[in-house]
């Protein structure tokens, strides 16, 4: 015997739970097919197929579901399924349903996935660190590597890297030194652009070659090949879509949003 | 703890005073003292003609393309000259975007460099 709740999750404009338990099978089409229904009345698209409990999945129920994700999908909604039990999923896999449905490994990474594409929420990582180079390479990557994770592309990641490098370099070398000190990133991301905001404190011996460095150079972006620095703020320029920085006697914000651009 | 980057040497057949150097990792603010020390005393040894493949360089900053910079101005202050070749698009790309491509002598491939050699 099949049951199943339907739970709205609050938290989401759009999104809804059901919850299958037992089996399904071809007694169980119609209570699937009313199911489905329901979500109509609740003005509600995205479904997450919670499959914890669920024991089968005959054909007949699979052309079911196939036929609801269809509808939700024409609505500008999905249906993906989660917690699946691995000789489940590796009949659906068989029936070349895996490549339909996505499959989640709980209903938390579903709705992640949900508020991520659908409701385009963007996701925040927030890095606190001592104002060390050797602290920067392996933080650059990090952050390359979750642009590239959540669908940039390999040149948008490096670019994203080419930044966080260049502007962690600059925190470093002209804020504040010691192991009392502390450099703070935070990188917003969603789907479109990316938002990095940069904070050091600011070392008074050092304010004059910090202002200097903000400094518009004269002829524009023209390189001299006997100067080894100072190319890093002309770079980030190059590459961000908005630059907006902060100087004072008490810190450096840096604040920068790069588009998506491929 | 630096960024991993090695260079190997290689010599080049036929040149003299060359050598290939092929540039493996990353160039960027944690080891460009190191590399410029490195090929900085190929330069005062009288090894002025330098060759660089980029093929297996992945990243590079602008603190790094300011020492290649600074390699080329002093290969040809001493009558040679430095050479990249392989560069990856990504690298490419910083370097353009810097305006250094110039500056730089920059071939497409490893045998066109060498073959410009003097």
């Amino acid at each position: 015997m099949m049951r199943i709740n339907i739970k709205e999750v609050k938290t989401t404009q759009n999104a809804v739970i059901l919850h299958f338990s037992g089996e399904l099978n071809s007694d169980s089409i119609s209570e699937i097919s009313d199911s489905f229904n329901k979500l109509e009345s609740f003005n509600r698209n995205f479904a997450i197929a919670d499959m914890t409990e669920v024991s089968l999945i005959s054909s007949a129920a699979l052309g079911e579901l196939m036929g609801a994700r269809k509808r939700l999908v024409e609505k500008g909604g999905d249906l993906v399924l989660a917690g699946l039990k691995i000789e489940i999923r590796t009949k659906l896999n068989l029936m070349g349903a895996t490549k339909i449905f996505r499959i989640f490994s709980d209903n938390r990474s579903a709705l992640n996935a949900y508020k991520w594409q659908i409701e385009r929420n963007p996701e925040m990582v927030h890095v606190t660190f001592p104002p060390y180079l050797e602290i920067v390479p392996p933080l650059r990557q990090l952050i390359s590597r979750i642009a590239k994770f959540k669908g940039y592309s390999n040149k948008d990641s490096f670019r994203i890297e080419t930044i966080v490098d260049e502007v962690c370099n600059n925190a470093v070398e002209h804020g504040k030194q010691g192991n009392d000190q502390k450099v703070d990133l935070k990188m917003n991301i969603d789907p479109k652009k990316i938002e990095l905001d940069v904070i050091n404190m600011s070392d008074p011996d050092k304010m004059d070659s910090l202002k200097a460095l903000l400094k518009p150079r004269e002829g524009g972006q023209e390189v001299q090949s006997d100067n080894k620095r100072g190319r890093g703020l002309a770079l980030i320029k190059m590459l961000t879509d908005e630059l907006t920085v902060d100087c004072s006697e008490k810190g450096t914000s840096v604040h920068i949003k790069k588009v998506r651009e491929e | 703890m630096e960024s991993q980057i090695d260079l190997v040497y290689e010599d080049i057949r036929g040149k003299a005073n060359a050598k290939l150097i092929r540039f493996i990792g990353d160039l960027d603010a944690t080891n460009v003292e190191t590399v410029l020390e490195k090929v900085c005393s190929l330069l005062n040894e009288g090894i002025n003609n330098l060759v660089a493949d980029f093929q297996k360089l992945r990243y590079v900053n602008s603190t790094g393309l300011g020492i290649l910079l600074h390699f080329s101005k002093s290969a040809k202050e001493k009558g040679g000259s430095f050479k990249i070749a392989n560069i990856n698009e990504n690298v490419y790309e910083i370097i353009e975007i810097i305006g250094a491509t110039s500056l730089l002598e920059i071939y497409d491939e490893l045998d066109e460099a060498i073959a410009a050699l003097d």
